[in-house]
Order: structure tokens, then sequence, then C-alpha cells
């Protein structure tokens, strides 16, 4: 399944970084059986029907872990995405509210998302100077802040027509909720252009080498600004499915989230730097995450310690490689005196 | 012929460019609250910004390693509410044992993200994020959902209080101290050499390992410094204190033209830039800008002068060299 | 070499994930820093069912917790409802917060006392999300009841709906949330005699005229929203409160540095300004703090905890507050503790003019909340004045 990375630029580098990435995501795939287990045994309740239950609120994350590995791949960062969530979470219940009828809802809070995501793709690529960390930081505070002006001063919003926004939220026979279809349709697109289009394959060589890309003929600036606006149109359907799970946005929507999404992504093998990691890793990441915060829940292990649980897994999930690359070197190193 | 000069001067520096950006703002916020600029204002600005700037200081050692640091304020939080407990339960009183401890707790923090990202070769945004979590996390642990607040901390709070001249003493020797070493120390030159070609500057004979973890340790120290500082000016420990305020210390960094690929910022820029973030913050709720529309109208500012920024380097580029681009 | 990974990956996560359950065991088994304050019995806390974490916990300061449980005993058997063998769950705004603390420890000492089981959930940020995963993860235990002092007043209502259609007994404490989405309300004291015991402060303080400001806390903060609301209403509705001019409504979004710069403008902006009104814990400190450092004339009131404001609370000019208010937290959890267990075994349904006993606070009868819902209101809020105030800065 990971020897798809294979099909990457990268394959052309040195034998080894193919091989760690291929145990990287075999790795992942082992760990993410041996957390199920684990989890069974420290909650009675970690049981099918309650994950199903609990999951589409970290789903409703998973949907911008697809668009964030491809913006982390070409080697950029966008940490305005929660602000977005936010945004477009209160755009969607202002539309609705209105009385407009469902599928311009929908509609709606996706175009806000895009709008969102071309914004920061104008920015980063009229000015390709600027760290995208500093341009989405300036863009995360001003996309949340409008979101607060247009709250004012009650600061939340609530659907009227909750009907109208329960499609979102259904399950298919009382037990698979929607948003499990949904996020699995955009996954399987998401893989596929990644790992199988023209598109992918030049994302993966801007964030090996932005210089070369641009002389090999990658219109690097158009790939960007795509990433960007994917990244805002699906930042727009996590705002979607979280209010039909909140009945409505306030300020502190999405706080936060652009760091759980990072985190996922890193975590499943996609390094900050740029041209590395597939999303196959980044999905086992994130459903690992995911299932130890709830089954963690449920043990009733406090909020505090599960971050500190999050923050050290990160860590040592970027240790290894490290860690690895040092080992070799050294044998390297030995072999060659 | 007279605009060209005047282009040339603000962009010949970029302090230059962003004094000139500060008098802008001075003359506006003047003509919007003619009682702005009274020592009354000022004193506060340092005061109230004294942690931003004393972090922008180890985040401009950072940077200049073409690294980042984003768990800094939850170092903050964790010596904060440590030594706010300690000094809660009486436990330790001393102002200066206080401060020390949390120096330490600060230094080591950062000493082990500098050992992670040196040694364990990890990217710094990613590693500096796990422990934004897991330090976060242990101020909540420490503080065991207690304050400290007011009476517990009084003898302490002394120092920051309104009209001491503590937290001024300590912004200038901080920034006195890192003016010197970055500019006339070899420990400074390193680090520019580190972050402007770590590879030359591993072939010239420096260890770049060692040089990056120092500069972690020391914004560690400082992430520490500012927790102690936070605690004594504003009478108050809280495990979410300073939470998301790590964003205004880059921010300031990145709008006083430290560039985040590495090798290039300066002291003089960096403090400038902090004035500015710190200019902002004070003088909104002045100019009566609504309370809802601050952090819109402070995210536009931060964007426009980094664009700014940006425009004015592309006009001197263009004069330089007119040839190429890429 | 693959297999080496795996291992060295598999070992650290499960190493991590466990010192995580040690620390989080001990953590909400509440502890106390060193030096822990004289323990009454709701410092026995949860005996917590983290089962799992319990053998390896010796490492981290849960040892001192071990002797501190049989005092569960010793709380005070009230009511006579016993409900053991049921799990009653409290759900606070966010962690880390005295105000919370309080009231953990008084819900705790109730349902305890009657032989039930505690589960504290105290989410990381104070928001909505975090909320909903804590109360998801409530539901698939399969409690028995949920008290809920909630982030936003009609986000909750998918999953608390949820949670009643799953059996569970559904109230709020402190801050509501919409009548379709609970039974009850326990309100800490109604809006109205909130507003009315500020803006008269405010009379009182500002001697009869003059311009005052409000310090509140972030803009949607519903709790203060309200209140705000009240005092305005109120002062339009009566001639002596005429000459009052409310200038600004400022917010510190309860972090102190935001509140001290918005207390400093308030004073820059408003040379003439008489009194600030923070309705708010933390913005009350960070002013308080200011206009104290700056022997400032401006006087100071509103909502705060008595041990962190006694240091500012005094009558003469060295103080900036002469008096100020709130109610006990910890009453206000155990009301939520009783119309628990009273909802619970059936006592009351949550309509209006149900009656129950809440063990030795006396008997409440449920009244109208004027949103669809019933609520509980536990009394006028309590003032803080310079006599009383070292009586109970140690309490909470």
């Amino acid at each position: 399944m990971a020897g798809k990375s294979g099909r990457t630029i990268k394959a052309e580098q040195k034998l080894t970084a193919k091989q760690l990435l291929f145990t990287w995501e075999g790795a992942l795939v082992v760990l993410f059986i041996a957390v199920n287990i684990f989890n069974m045994s420290i909650s009675q309740s970690y049981t099918l029907s309650n994950v199903l239950r609990e999951m589409p609120k970290y789903l409703a994350e998973i949907f911008m872990l697809f668009p964030m590995a491809y913006i982390l791949v070409l080697g950029d960062i966008d940490i305005s995405v929660g602000s977005i969530v936010c945004l477009t979470g209160t755009v969607t219940c202002y539309i609705s509210n209105a009385g407009a009828p469902f599928p311009v809802v929908i509609l709606g809070c996706l175009l806000t998302g895009l709008l969102c995501g071309m914004l920061n793709g104008f920015i980063t690529t009229s000015f390709p100077e600027l760290p995208s960390m500093i341009t989405t930081l300036g863009t995360q505070i001003i996309f949340r802040g409008i979101a607060e002006i247009s709250l004012g001063g009650g600061g939340s919003v609530s659907y009227i027509n909750t009907k109208q926004i329960m499609p979102l939220s259904t399950k298919l026979g009382k037990l698979v909720p929607v948003i499990i279809l949904v996020v699995i349709v955009v996954a399987v697109i998401y893989t596929v252009v990644l790992q199988c289009t023209t598109f992918g394959r030049s994302l993966y060589a801007i964030g090996s080498n932005k210089v070369s890309a641009y002389y090999a003929g990658v219109d690097v600036q158009r790939c960007r600004f795509i990433a960007y606006s994917l990244m805002g149109l699906m930042a727009g359907m996590c705002g979607l499915f979280l209010t039909a799970y909140t009945y409505g946005a306030n300020t502190t929507t999405g706080q936060g989230f652009e760091m759980e999404v990072i985190a996922m992504c890193v975590f499943g093998g996609i390094a900050s730097t740029g041209g590395k990691g597939t999303l196959i890793g980044g999905i086992t990441a994130g459903l690992i995450i995911t299932l130890l915060r709830i089954a963690l829940g449920q043990a009733n292990v406090n909020s505090q310690m599960i971050l500190v649980v999050v923050g050290a897994l990160l860590i040592i999930a970027v240790l290894i490689p490290g860690i690895k690359g040092r080992i070799d070197d050294m044998k390297k190193l030995r072999s060659a005196a | 012929m007279k605009e060209k000069s005047f282009i040339k001067m603000i962009t010949g520096s970029r302090e230059a460019l962003l004094f000139f950006i500060l008098i802008v703002m001075g003359i506006l916020i003047t003509i919007l609250n003619p009682t702005f600029f009274s020592p009354v204002n000022i004193g506060q600005i340092f005061r109230n910004n004294a942690l931003t700037m004393i972090m922008a200081l180890g985040m401009l050692c950072v940077m200049l390693t073409a690294g980042i640091d984003i768990s800094i304020t939850s170092t903050l939080a964790f010596a904060g509410m440590t030594i706010g407990m300690l000094t809660k339960y009486n436990i330790v009183n001393s102002t200066l044992l206080l401060f020390l401890i949390a120096m330490v707790i600060g230094l080591l923090c950062g000493l082990l993200n500098g050992l992670i990202i040196a040694k364990g070769k990890v990217a710094p945004i990613i590693c500096t994020m796990g422990f934004m979590y897991i330090w976060r996390g242990m101020a909540y642990v420490v503080g065991n959902s207690q304050f400290a607040s007011g009476e517990d901390v009084r003898e302490f709070a002394e120092f920051g209080k309104d009209g001491t001249i503590g937290p001024y003493i300590i912004l200038i020797a901080c920034y006195a101290v890192f003016f010197v070493m970055l500019k006339w120390t070899k420990f400074g030159r390193k680090i520019y050499a580190v972050g402007s070609n770590p590879e030359a500057a591993m072939i010239s004979g420096i260890n770049v390992d060692n040089t990056l973890v120092s500069v972690y340790t020391i914004m560690g120290l400082l992430a520490g410094l500012a927790g102690a500082l936070s605690v004594s000016i504003y009478a108050s420990a809280q495990p979410n204190m300073q939470y998301g305020r790590e964003m205004d210390v880059i921010a300031a960094c990145v709008i006083g033209g430290v560039s985040m690929s590495g090798g290039r910022g300066s002291v003089a820029g960096t403090f400038l830039g902090a004035l500015i973030i710190s200019i902002i913050a004070k003088a909104l709720p002045l100019v009566n800008v609504p309370s809802i529309a601050q952090n819109t109208v402070k995210g536009v500012i931060i964007l426009v002068v980094v664009i700014f920024n940006v425009i004015t380097r592309r006009m001197v580029d263009k004069q330089n060299l007119e040839r190429r681009e890429m | 070499m693959k297999r080496k990974v795996v291992s060295i990956l598999l070992s650290a996560a499960m190493t991590a994930v466990l010192l995580a359950g040690c620390g989080g065991s001990s953590a909400s088994t509440e502890t106390a820093a060193p030096a822990a304050e004289p323990a009454p019995a709701a410092e026995a806390a949860p005996a917590e069912e983290a089962a799992p974490a319990e053998e390896a916990a010796p490492a981290e300061e849960a040892a001192p917790a071990e002797e501190a449980a049989p005092a569960e005993e010793a709380a005070p058997a009230a009511g006579g409802s016993d409900v053991s063998g049921k799990t009653f769950a409290i759900v606070v705004k966010s962690a880390g917060n005295p105000y919370f603390k309080k009231a953990i420890e008084g819900f705790t000492e109730v349902i305890e006392g009657n032989g039930g089981t505690v589960v504290v959930k105290e989410p990381s940020a104070a928001t909505v999300d975090a909320q909903i995963t804590e109360i998801q993860s409530l539901i698939s235990q399969g409690v028995d009841s949920i008290s809920v002092a909630a982030n936003d007043e009609n986000a909750l209502q998918a999953t608390l709906e949820e949670a009643m259609a799953a059996g569970i007994k559904v109230n709020c404490f402190d801050s509501k949330v919409n009548a379709d989405s609970r039974l009850t309300f326990c309100n800490q004291a109604g809006t109205t005699e909130v507003g009315q015991a500020l803006i008269d402060a405010v009379l009182d303080l500002s001697g009869g005229e003059g311009q005052y400001a409000i310090l509140s806390a972030t803009s949607q903060a519903t709790n203060q929203n309200a209140w705000i609301e009240a005092m305005k209403s109120i002062q339009e509705g009566d001639a002596k409160y005429s000459k009052l001019e409310l200038v600004e409504v400022a917010y510190g979004d309860d972090e102190p540095q935001k509140s001290t710069d918005q207390a400093q403008a308030l004073l820059s902006k408003y040379p003439d300004l008489k009194v600030i009104c923070a309705p708010t814990t933390v913005g009350i400190a960070a002013a308080a703090k200011v206009l104290q450092d700056q022997k400032s004339s401006v006087k100071l009131t509103g909502l705060g905890l008595p041990s962190e404001m006694a240091e500012y609370i005094g009558n003469d000019d060295a103080h900036s507050c002469p008096y100020m208010f709130l109610w006990n937290p910890s009453d206000l959890a155990k009301l939520a503790a009783y119309s628990s267990i009273a909802l619970v075994n059936g006592e009351i349904k949550g309509e209006v003019g149900d009656t129950f006993t809440a063990g030795d606070m006396g008997e409440y009868t449920l009244t109208d909340a004027g949103d669809g819902g019933s609520e509980i209101i536990l009394g006028p809020p309590f003032q803080f004045n310079p006599d009383n105030i070292a009586e109970w800065k140690d309490v909470y």
C-alpha cells in the first residue's frame, strides 16, 4: 500500500529515504492496530457504536488534513484554517437564517471557504518572499476578526431552522454517520490527486526544490495558489459539518484546529520541510490520534494530559527518523573509515 | 529627485523604514487621540509589553538560525505557574530566588527543545509544537486548578508594580546584552554564520549543533524570565496565561525585518518591530476602535506592514539589479 | 531495521500513554500542590476509577492522595436519597480555574456523601468544541446525569439532546444552555438581582452621578452580557439613575494582560470617570491592580473571588475596591448535585413548580426561567466588604 510513495519524484533519491518512508507507513498501520487494542484495554466503553458516535466532531477536522498535507508537501504552512472554519461557520448560519434553501447554504459555505483560501493563495503567490507562516498569521487574525465583527456583541449565532442542516449529522442505519462517507470520498480523491496526477507530482517537485521545479517548467505559484484554495475549500467543509453538530458558530469555533491538523500530518510522516510523505500516512496518523483521544477521554484521563500525550507522541514520531538518520550516517562513516 | 532620495533613505536600511512607519503611526494616533503621547502611556507601553519585547530577543536568535519556537508562551506559563504556586504556598518567598527558579525552568525547557532540534534533526516548528502542548499541559498540572493572584503574590508583585523601575531595568539590560552579544561577540557572529549557511559554518569550524542548542536554551531562559515578569507585573499566575501570544512575538520579529530563512535581522529592528506591535495593542482601545473590530484591525496592520516591507525591498532590488529575476 | 523502528515506536508510544495515564489520574484526584489547605471532606475527591494508571502511580505526586481517600466516608450523608451505583458527571467551562475547582469540590462532596460516583470533566480550552468532546465521551460511558456549565447557550443542543435521548439527566449550572437542551438550570442568582446589585453599587460609589464604565469578559460571554443588559434596562427604567452615564463597555477577554490594557485605556480616555464595574473575576482583579498601583481615585466594584480580591478591598484610598459581590461556587455546585440526584431518582422532572430538598441547604422550588425552561435560584448575590473579606478569602 505504502509502496505507492515510490511513484513520487522522491524515488530518485537515495534508497534509504525510500525505505524509511516505507517503514514509516508500515509502522503506522501496526501502531493503529496496537492503539486499538490498547484503547479497548483502558476503556470498556470503547465499542464500535460509541466510537462511531464520537467520531464525527474529529472527522470534521480530518477534512482539513488532506489539503494541509498538500501545503506541507509544498514546504509551506497554513495556520489560518481554524479561523476560516470560524468564519465559514458564521456565514453559513447567517445564510441559513436568511431563509436560503439547503443547496444554497452548502454552496455559500464552501464558497466562503474557497474565497478565504484564495485570498491566502493570492497574498502568498504575489509576495513569494513572505514566509507563508506570516501571511497566514495575519489572515488568521483577520478571518476570525471578521467573524467577530459579524457576530457582534452576542458573539454567537445559531441556526433558526435546525431541521435544514440535520441531513449533515444524520446516521445511516442509526450507526454510520453521513460524514464518514463524505470523508472517505474526499480522502480517495485527494490521495489519488496527490499520488497519481501531474499536479500531485508537481507539489512534491516544488517541495523538494523550488528552483529546479521552476526550471523544469512547473508553474510554482499556480500550484501554490491551487493548494491554498483547496485548503480554504476544505476548511469551509469542516465549518459546514461542525456547525451541523454545534447548531451554530461562535467566536471560538475552530480555535486551535490548525495545530491539531498539522500535528496529524506530521505524525503521519509528512515533513514540514516539504517534499516528503503520503496521504495514507497522514490519514492513518489522523485516525490513530483521534481514536487515542476518544479512548483516553472515555477513561477520564484529564484533558491537559491528553494534550501532553499528543505532544509527546508528536515529538517521538519526528525524533525517530532523525535518530535513525544519525545512526545510518555513523555507520556509513565507520565503514568508510 | 527629492522623492527618490527619500525612498532611498527609507529603503536604505530596514531600521529607517521601520522608524518611518512608527512615526506615521504615531502621528495618526496623536491626531485621533492627543493624549496618547503622555509619559504615563509610554511607560505603560513598555511595561505591559515587556514580555513580548524580551521574548522577541530570543526569537530573534532562533530565527537567525532559520528556526522558530512556538512553545515559548507555554514555557512561560509553566515557569510562571511554578513560581506562582511556590510563593502562594510560601515555599519560596525571595523575589530574586523566584526569578532564578523561573529562569532555570525556562532554561531546561529550552535546552530540551535545542537538543531535540539539533541532535535529533527535527524541524523546529514541529518539535516546539509538541512542547507547546506539553508545557501548557504541565502548567495546568502544576497549578492543579489554582490561580496565584492578589495576596498570594503580594511581595513578588511589588517588583513589577506600576511605578517601579524593575521591569524597565530588566528590559534595558536584556536589550543591551543582546545588542553587544550579537554584534561584537564570537558567539553572536556564530549565530549569524549558522543561519546564513550552516554547511559553510560547519566547514569553517563552527559547531553548528552546539550553537543551535544554545540558541534555543537562550530562548527558553528568556521565556522563563518573561514568565516571572508576567506574574510580577500582572500579580497573577494562571495556566492559560499569554495563550497564543507567541504569534505576537513572531510577528514582532518579522515586522522588525528578521528573515524566517535565517541569517538576517538585528536587535534594533526587533526592538522597533516589537514596539510597533506594542503600540498597536495600546493604541487601538485609545483611538476608539470598537472592541470587536480590534483584532481585525491588528491583523490588517500586521499584514500591511509586512507587505510594505516586501514592496520596498523589491524596489531596492529593482534599482540595484534590473537584469534578472527569479 | 523495519522491525526495530516499529518496536521502538510502539514501546515509546505505550510508555508515553501510560505515563500520561498516571499523571492524569493523579491530577484529577485533586492532590493539592504542596502544603494543601486543611482538607474538608470534599478533598477526598472522586476516587477515580482510572484503573490502569493506579499501579504505576507512585512516581507521581499521587501518593498523598491515597491517604486522603478514606475521608470519603466522613462526608455528610445528608439528604438521605441514596444513589449508590449511579454515576454523576460534572463538566466545567475549562480547566485551571479556582472558581470551578470549588464547584467540583462541592459537587463531589454531595454526590459521594450520598454514595454516588463522580466523573469530573475539565476541557482543556473554554470552547464548546472541547465541551462537546467531553460530553460525547460521557454518553459513551453511560453516566446517569450530566451537570454542565456551558461555554455557549445553543451550541451544546445537539449533543445534550443526544444525551437525554440516551436516558441521561441533564442539568446546567453557572451558565445555562437553552431550554431544549436541559431539564433544569441551577442559577447562581437571578439576572435582574445581579444587575440591580451592580447598578446600585455604581450609584453608591459614584455618589449619585457621573461617568462609569464596564470592563467585561469576552464579547460573547452569556452571563456578563445578560447582567450588563439588566444593568442598562434598570438604569433606563428608574429616574434615580438618570445622572449616571455609561461611557463604554470594554472587553478584557478574561486575560490579565488585555484586561490591564483596557482598564488603563479607560482611565486615560475618560479623565472624569468615577467608577469601573467589572462583572468578571479576571477583569476585576486586573482593574483593581491598575487602580491601586496608579493610586487612582476611580472606584471599582463588580463580581470577584474573595481570595483574589482580598488585597484590594478596603474603604480607604489605599484600596481600590470598597465592596463587590459573588455567590459561593461550592454551594452552587452542591445545588446542582442535589438537583441531579432528584432528577435521577425521579423526584423532579424539571418542570416549573417541582420541589425538592437539597440536603442541609433546605427546600428549593423550580421556577420559570423566562426562556421556556425551569430554573432553581440559589439566592441573592453575596456582598464582600472590608468587614467580612478576611474570613472569606480563605474559603474560596
